[in-house]
């Protein structure tokens, strides 16, 4: 279809869609005073690498905080789905969890 | 990955090793933890130290929600070479010259559904982090216009839109899309089922598939290192293998008929994998079709355990006369008679992440899999129904693409067509149509198939 005001001022549609604005902000958990003679849980989430390299931030905890105990674990599920019982764990037997996104 | 974390309201601490850590030395990773944060320049355990004992910031103890504004319906009026720009610079297009979408072409466009332009077709994202947007038929209208089409396409852009499946789902690993369209439609506006159906010859099968990747760009938020995050990319992209079944020259019922609907009704079944080999004409030849299949199946990672095959006529009808009378016996065929090492299924990247995890949680047959030793056969491609078959092309090659896309909807166009039930031509489409039939009766004339087909 020719467009009758070519060469001229036009108006256009913006082609994008609308914003939907569902997601409401959480607030951070509370952080720690110290590590000291604290358990933190190093969960790898799945993707190549994350589980070595966690291995390593354990040894580095064994070498220079020794009072902090690490437990390292496999996300349960691909990294895409949610796991309820992976945060209830946390909450129940950990301080704080540190999460490695390999790649 | 922050926005990742506020498109699920949470704001979190990041700390940032050196990438990639796949497959690195052990030594490599240790110098990784000792070392600095690439992006802060700061040592990355001090930072991840501090990540949990220092004192939450006010924004953190009480975030504010991140509200996008809503979009006008109208951008300012400007001139057209600076709307040509805006467009371009705004990330609007996919890099090609558009038609702008004033509101007389959109108005125009809107005359080949009965939808209301105010409908809520859906929402969509191309990542499952980020938050959805949400579209109108007239929103779809839009993008339409800016990919060429015509009113008479209108109804099979809408039907892609309301899968809510948008044509470019972000992926480090660059996916790639595929779509068709069955029934009657395909001929009503002049989609090419035939020569050439997935090469850029045809107005219908070009800007429909065009107008699948614009509203994944403007509808579903891609945007390049934000929201988009193919590291190769795909050219799959610009057209998403758009095509029509061949149903005529199709030795089998047609696949929209196989998915439940009636072969008086139309569809698009979309599509998603990553890519497409070429058989290079192997059918028949020296060894039947389906066993040329399982050899070029072992290309691929076996991630979802789905196969579709995009063959040419000449290839189904190959195909039936081995004694396949229904595509679903070859499907049977190659998830029965394909076979792999664990240690070839196990030693793929993506099925070590995406796989193993379920078979860590003992989901069979993954786990069952994974305690197989090396040189254990197995069949990855278990269930039949994932292996999915549609014929197209022109019959001058008896040739198939094996692609790894997996069937995500079969969904009907009726609904969206207009009150007439079918799109009346103004001048514009009757001259497109009329250039099509033209050049393909010529391309059919110089290929010699019109002759020896009887078309």
């Amino acid at each position: 279809m020719a467009l009758k005001t070519a060469g001229s001022v036009v108006t256009v549609l913006d082609p994008r869609g609308q914003p939907t604005n569902v997601i409401e902000p959480l607030p951070m958990a509370p952080r720690l005073d110290s590590l000291e003679g604290k358990t933190i849980h190093l969960i790898d989430i799945g993707f190549g690498g994350g589980w070595e390299f966690l291995e390593e931030v354990v040894a580095w905890f064994e070498r220079n905080m020794p009072s902090v105990k690490t437990v390292l674990k496999h996300k349960t599920g691909i990294m895409f789905m949610d796991e309820p019982q992976m945060w209830e764990d946390a909450r129940r037997d950990a301080h704080a969890v540190i999460f490695g996104v390999g790649g | 990955m922050e926005n990742d974390a506020l498109n699920h309201g949470m704001r979190l601490r990041f700390t940032y090793a050196p990438y990639p850590l796949v497959g690195r030395p052990r030594e490599v990773l240790r110098r990784y933890v000792e070392g600095d944060d690439p992006v802060t320049g700061r040592p990355i355990m001090q930072q991840v130290v501090e990540a949990l004992t220092l004192p939450l910031t006010p924004e953190e103890k009480e975030p504010q929600a991140r509200r996008g504004a809503p979009r006008p319906r109208l951008l300012a009026a400007d001139k057209e070479e600076n709307l040509h720009q805006l467009f371009l610079e705004s990330g609007w297009t996919d890099g090609l010259p558009i038609v702008l979408p004033t509101e007389e072409r959109v108005a125009h466009m809107l005359t080949g559904t009965a939808a209301d332009p105010n409908e809520v077709v859906g929402r969509m994202t191309i990542t499952v982090h980020q938050e959805k947007l949400e579209y109108t038929v007239e929103k779809v209208a839009v993008n339409a216009v800016m990919a060429g089409a015509g009113p008479e396409h209108l109804p099979v852009i809408l039907a892609l839109a309301a899968t809510e499946e948008p044509a470019l789902p972000s992926s480090t690993t660059s996916f790639g899309r595929m779509a068709f369209v069955n029934g009657p439609i395909r001929e009503e506006i002049g989609m090419n089922a035939g020569l050439g159906a997935l090469s850029p010859f045809n107005h219908a099968n070009s800007v429909i598939g065009r107008a699948w990747t614009l509203m994944a760009i403007n509808l579903a938020d891609s945007r390049l290192g934000e929201t988009f995050m193919a590291s190769l990319g795909n050219t799959i992209n610009y057209n998403n293998m758009m095509f029509a079944e061949n149903e005529e020259r199709s030795v089998w019922e047609p696949f929209h008929v196989r998915k439940g609907f009636k072969k008086e009704e139309s569809t698009v079944s979309v599509f998603q994998g990553w890519t497409a080999i070429n058989s290079m004409g192997a059918a028949g030849c020296c060894r039947p079709a389906q066993e040329e299949m399982l050899i070029i199946m072992q290309a691929f990672p076996c991630l979802r355990g789905a196969i579709t095959m995009v063959m040419d006529p000449l290839v189904a009808a190959h195909i039936k006369e081995q004694g396949f009378d229904h595509p679903d016996q070859l499907s049977e065929y190659l998830s029965k008679n394909f076979k792999m090492t664990a240690k070839q299924f196990w030693g793929s990247d993506v099925v070590y992440s995406l796989v193993e995890p379920f078979a860590r949680s003992g989901m069979q047959p993954f786990a069952t899999w994974l305690d197989l030793p090396d040189d254990a056969l197995i069949a990855p491609y278990g269930v039949p129904e994932n292996i999915n078959v549609v014929v197209v092309g022109g019959e001058t090659q008896a040739l198939w693409l094996t692609t790894d896309m997996w069937h995500g909807k079969t969904v009907s166009v009726d609904k969206w067509r207009p009150k007439s039930g079918v799109y009346e031509e103004d001048p514009d489409a009757a001259r497109r149509r009329s250039a099509r039939l033209k050049r393909h009766a010529a391309a059919l004339s110089r290929s010699g198939y019109a002759e020896s087909s009887g078309h």
